[in-house]
């Protein structure tokens, strides 16, 4: 049975073919409308215009796993709540989770939940409309919502990744200040001092490696870590000099003295370019972190939960600093926040929950991190179970710290972590130096940046 | 003229002459329509009214103006654009040949050089994991593919990927998600090969034996032209579930802790641009892009195999 | 041959040694050592009481979702093949062709419109939205057509016409009690497909309740500490109850594997030894 090609078959090969060229020609000369998507025309943030509200409604939240207990714990005390809860994955590495369904909401034009527990990513999109029709996601919870003296008792500068065209779209649930973790009874009894500066740390590091092999005093390979050591060395890496400029200048001193520093600790073999948060990390090191520069849940997620490092034995410093740097300042890495929808139909019960959730002192005094509003969080310190693991009192550094964390690594459309973990970690596991990694970063941000619509300078 | 799919091929029997003899009455009537309405909606509905839309999309704007192919030479500038199009010509290059290659090689030793029981046994081993397909079978391979936890460690080692971030570098990728792939699919299909050669005719076998043809003689000019449709059948259905590859990367990706690119292949690009970017009309001219690329692969692998034969009528 | 069937079987059996071991074990302890049955214990209370039963939920959920668009599938599928197949009707190549257009294209393309779709008729958050475009399954429609057209010679079919069946009759008399081969492939192809199947419910459900589990299995990657350093903290969720979640999600779909392996290859070469 031989088959027969039909005359047919041939003719459309070459309409398709003709088509293609069609194709390139026309792109050629297509003289028709703009491609480019629509933006919001900036600063015509017209007023806020509530839903039709109806104080009987129910409340959807979308809240992550962690934080689930915590709207349990609301319901159980507010037994008139009327509570959908959903779980979710909270917007975190990265995940555009939340994003993706708000923009599915925003076309449907119902669905939208009342309240979300996100990342401060999240905020940058959801305080502007993501198509021309649409109204921005997030309410202004200043636009009579939240009392501005609750609004000014968070720790300063933790709502400036809420703040958009003089409005505030979120409340901050937990701030994760930087600060030096280290093990007291390891320092203590190899007779060390605690490194108060950037080069004793260095010094310190090098000297452990050396007389201690195999111990470490920090590792570079998480997705969060150039929040730990870029952010806290004041790197414009993510700078927005007005709301569509970004500055991403990686050649700037204060990037490159933090890379070279973590170069030479890395060939020393005192920084790991393995994360702390691998499997394999885990499994060969996880005893001999003598020091760690990073956020303030270090203290329980990383040492407590994943390290197992017994009771009394770590504790927190303040931030090191930079010789010359006339102010300190550190990094932060992660720390969640509550937005309450624009749509919501019950803006009262909506902008209630996420008041508690974020600033009593029930909630926030037993979280299980550290509370951006700051009355929460000197409950939090004082309470006993979130210090007994400390070998030392952590409330010095922890509050030094929430204070000083530096304003200028702004919060873009895009995760800071995402240049990072696909150029820059590769490039350190394949043996390479941090400082030769900083063009191809610089380049990987530049160009998300431009595709997230920025104009992006690198001077 | 019409397309009658896929005709004995390994049936040595010629066929039946009268099929193709007078024309035999077979009209359905109203009735079949009433057979295909079903299908027919589903069609239309889930199949036509979203491609249609998706063109539409991808010719506008978010503002609904005619933009002619702008949409495409703007997502077709993207940075991120060839890279996408690159990952997945690799990772279908090793694909397709490795599939084809190792599947038909094991499938025509376990035919020709194993005893049935072992084979049938084997057969069943290389089958099993197809049931682990999707999520989970990339949850299994994060789990193979760091040293620290998989029984594959002293190897993994041995090749010098001594840590799990150290597997997942982006250039090994393509070759990972080859594995997966592999692992979950290639055993269906080494099970079909294998019962597709066990349909040829003892006596084609044992006439090439009197030949005087050795084993490899045998399978290179009997047993693989004989299961040739069978190939290329494969070929375009693995094919097309390549180029969709969307969850395999993105739990990578998740996995990884972002040292995977979000978007690594086409289709998280242009998920990418529909809701992160909120631009889902760039979105959809990279699903253009992908459609027209998987339909002219497909069209000329059909076109140059007799799998749709095409009769005059 | 050997080290081929290792590559293959290996990693099934680290998944289920995996759960019989603590977190602990299964990165220190020999890849492939047993633990003990209570630990599968452990592993099973954590892992139920993430969110409360939400993995029983979920597998439920993939079960309507999976079923329901089974039995429209092959409703629809079936006859739809038959008609192809034997039938002639204006349209019919047009049909077609469009079927074999729609095997290869890219699904990623077709979800935003479905989405909107959806939404237009107000299914959006009901099992419908996963349902129906699951039940839309052009490759069953392509076996069928080819089980039909090569193994049910046409005579058969015009005999029966002229003794006065109607095609009704022809159909489920003649065509369906010859079709069990090819239905029994198309019901596990459909299944195995839509129980696997991430990005349209991953997309068009809203409700973490609703979710089949392949979606649940990405929420609980993301609630691994290992994999999720800053939301998972402080979950039980570790690398054996995710073995044993993967475990319990593909179970249905392995159940189908383990008894279908001969009736799927004969399904399969049906067309090509009939012809």
């Amino acid at each position: 049975m031989k088959p027969l090609r039909s005359p047919n078959h041939n003719a459309r090969a070459r309409t398709a073919s003709a088509i293609a060229v069609a194709m390139c020609t026309a792109v050629a000369l297509a003289g028709c409308a703009s491609a480019a998507k629509s933006t919001s025309p900036a600063g015509a943030s017209s007023a806020f215009k509530p839903a039709k509200q109806d104080t009987s409604a129910k409340t959807t939240v979308w809240t992550d796993s962690t934080r689930l207990p915590q709207v349990q714990q609301y319901q159980k005390e507010h037994p008139e709540a009327k509570l959908n809860i959903v779980t979710y994955d909270g917007g975190a590495d990265g995940s555009t989770y939340l994003q993706s369904k708000i923009q599915l909401f925003d076309r449907t034009g119902n669905g939208w939940p009342d309240v979300v527990f996100g990342s401060p990513t999240d905020v940058t999109w959801a305080s502007q409309p993501t198509n021309p029709s649409a109204v921005p996601f997030a309410a202004p919870l200043d636009d009579n919502l939240v009392p501005k003296t609750t609004l000014d008792n968070f720790a300063k500068g933790s709502l400036s990744p809420c703040q958009y065209n003089g409005h505030t779209y979120c409340v901050r649930n937990d701030i994760a200040q930087v600060v030096l973790w280290y093990n007291k009874t390891l320092l203590d009894k190899w007779g060390y001092q605690v490194p108060s500066t950037w080069p004793e740390y260095q010094t310190l590091g090098e000297k452990i490696a050396k007389e201690h092999p195999g111990y470490l005093v920090g590792a570079v390979g998480d997705t969060n870590s150039q929040e730990s050591y870029f952010w806290s060395s004041q790197c414009p890496a993510f700078q927005l000099t007005d709301p569509t400029t970004l500055r991403v200048n990686l050649q700037d001193p204060h990037c490159t003295r933090a890379a070279s520093l973590l170069d030479s600790l890395i060939s020393a073999k005192a920084v790991s370019t393995q994360g702390f948060f691998s499997q394999g990390f885990t499994k060969g090191s996880a005893g001999k972190v003598a020091m760690a520069y990073g956020p303030s849940w270090y203290g329980q997620y990383l040492f407590n939960a994943a390290f197992k490092v017994p009771a009394g034995q770590i504790t927190a410093a303040p931030p090191l600093t930079w010789p010359g740097d006339s102010s300190p300042a550190t990094g932060n890495v992660g720390g969640g926040l509550w937005m309450v929808s624009s749509h919501s139909s019950n803006l009262k019960a909506a902008t209630d929950l996420v008041t508690w959730l974020t600033t009593s002192d029930s909630n926030q005094g037993s979280a299980p991190t550290y509370p951006a509003y700051v009355p929460a969080a000197k409950t939090w310190l004082a309470n006993p179970t979130n210090s007994k693991y400390f070998a030392t009192d952590i409330s010095p550094a922890f509050e030094q710290a929430a204070n000083e964390v530096w304003t200028g690594w702004s919060n873009t459309k895009f995760s800071d972590a995402t240049a990072w973990s696909s150029i820059v970690l590769p490039g350190l596991t394949a043996g390479k130096s941090l400082t030769s990694l900083l063009p191809s970063w610089q380049k990987a941000i530049s160009d998300e940046a431009k595709a997230n619509g920025y104009t992006v300078t690198n001077q | 003229m019409t397309l009658v799919a896929m005709d004995s091929a390994t049936n040595a029997v010629p066929s039946r002459p009268s099929r193709r003899g007078a024309k035999p009455r077979w009209e359905g009537g109203i009735a079949s329509y009433l057979f295909v309405a079903g299908y027919t909606v589903l069609l239309a509905a889930f199949g036509i009214f979203p491609t249609g839309y998706a063109l539409y999309l991808a010719f506008t704007n978010d503002r609904g103006q005619f933009v002619g192919f702008n949409q495409f030479s703007k997502v077709a500038g993207d940075y991120r654009f060839l890279p996408a199009f690159e990952n997945i010509a690799v990772y279908l290059a090793l694909w397709l040949v490795m599939l084809v290659v190792m599947t038909v090689l094991t499938a025509v030793a376990l035919r020709s050089w194993v005893r049935p029981g072992l084979s049938s046994l084997l057969r069943f081993l290389y089958y099993l994991p197809g049931a682990l397909a999707g999520v989970a079978s990339v949850l299994v391979w994060l789990f193979m593919l760091d040293p620290s936890v998989s029984p594959a460690g002293p190897l993994l080692r041995a090749i010098g990927q001594d840590s799990f971030a150290a597997t997942l570098n982006p250039s090994h990728l393509p070759v990972i998600l080859f594995l997966i792939a592999f692992w979950t699919g290639a055993g269906g299909w080494i099970v079909v090969m294998y019962g597709a050669l066990n349909n040829i005719s003892e006596d084609v076998l044992e006439a090439a034996r009197m030949d005087g043809a050795g084993r490899w003689k045998t399978a290179w000019h009997i047993q693989i032209p004989m299961i040739r449709k069978w190939i290329t059948y494969m070929s375009i259905l693995a094919f097309a579930a390549g180029t969709q590859l969307f969850v395999e990367p993105q739990l990578l990706q998740t996995a990884s802790l972002g040292r995977v690119s979000p978007t690594w292949s086409p289709n998280q690009l242009a998920y990418v641009y529909a809701f992160q970017q909120g631009d889902f009309n760039g979105a959809a001219a990279i699903s253009i892009f992908l459609l027209v690329l998987g339909l002219v692969c497909a069209g000329v692998l059909v076109a140059r195999s007799d799998l749709f034969k095409l009769e005059e009528q | 041959m050997a080290l081929f069937a290792l590559f293959f079987v290996l990693p099934v059996i680290w998944l289920l040694l995996a759960p019989s071991k603590t977190a602990d074990q299964v990165v220190h302890d020999w890849p492939l050592s047993f633990g003990s049955f209570s630990q599968i214990g452990h592993a099973w209370s954590h892992l139920i009481s993430f969110q409360n039963h939400a993995l029983l939920t979920w597998m439920r959920n993939s079960a309507i979702y999976s079923g329901g668009s089974l039995v429209l599938t092959l409703a629809t599928s079936v006859p739809a093949g038959y008609a192809l197949a034997l039938t002639r009707f204006r349209g019919r190549t047009t049909l077609l062709v469009v079927t074999l257009i729609s095997m290869i294209m890219p699904s990623a393309t077709l979800v935003l419109p479905i989405f909107l779709e959806m939404n237009q008729f107000h299914l959006i958050g009901t099992i419908w939205s996963v349902i129906l475009p699951f039940s839309f399954y052009p490759f069953g429609v392509y076996l069928v057509y080819i089980y039909f057209a090569t193994s049910l010679p046409r005579e058969i079919i015009a005999a029966a016409r002229i003794d006065g069946c109607s095609e009704w009759q022809v159909f489920t008399r003649i065509a369906l009690p010859l079709a069990r081969p090819v239905v029994g492939l198309v019901a596990f192809f459909s299944f195995v497909g839509n129980w696997n199947n991430f990005f349209l419910p991953y997309l068009v459900l809203p409700n973490s309740d609703q979710f089949p589990v392949q979606v649940g299995l990405n929420q609980l990657l993301s609630s691994t500490p290992s994999f999720n350093p800053v939301a998972g903290a402080g979950l039980n969720i570790t690398i054996p109850e995710l073995a044993l979640a993967i475990i319990v999600a593909i179970l249905p779909v392995l159940v189908l594997f383990l008894f279908s392996q001969r009736s799927l290859v004969s399904g399969m070469l049906a067309g090509a030894t009939k012809g």
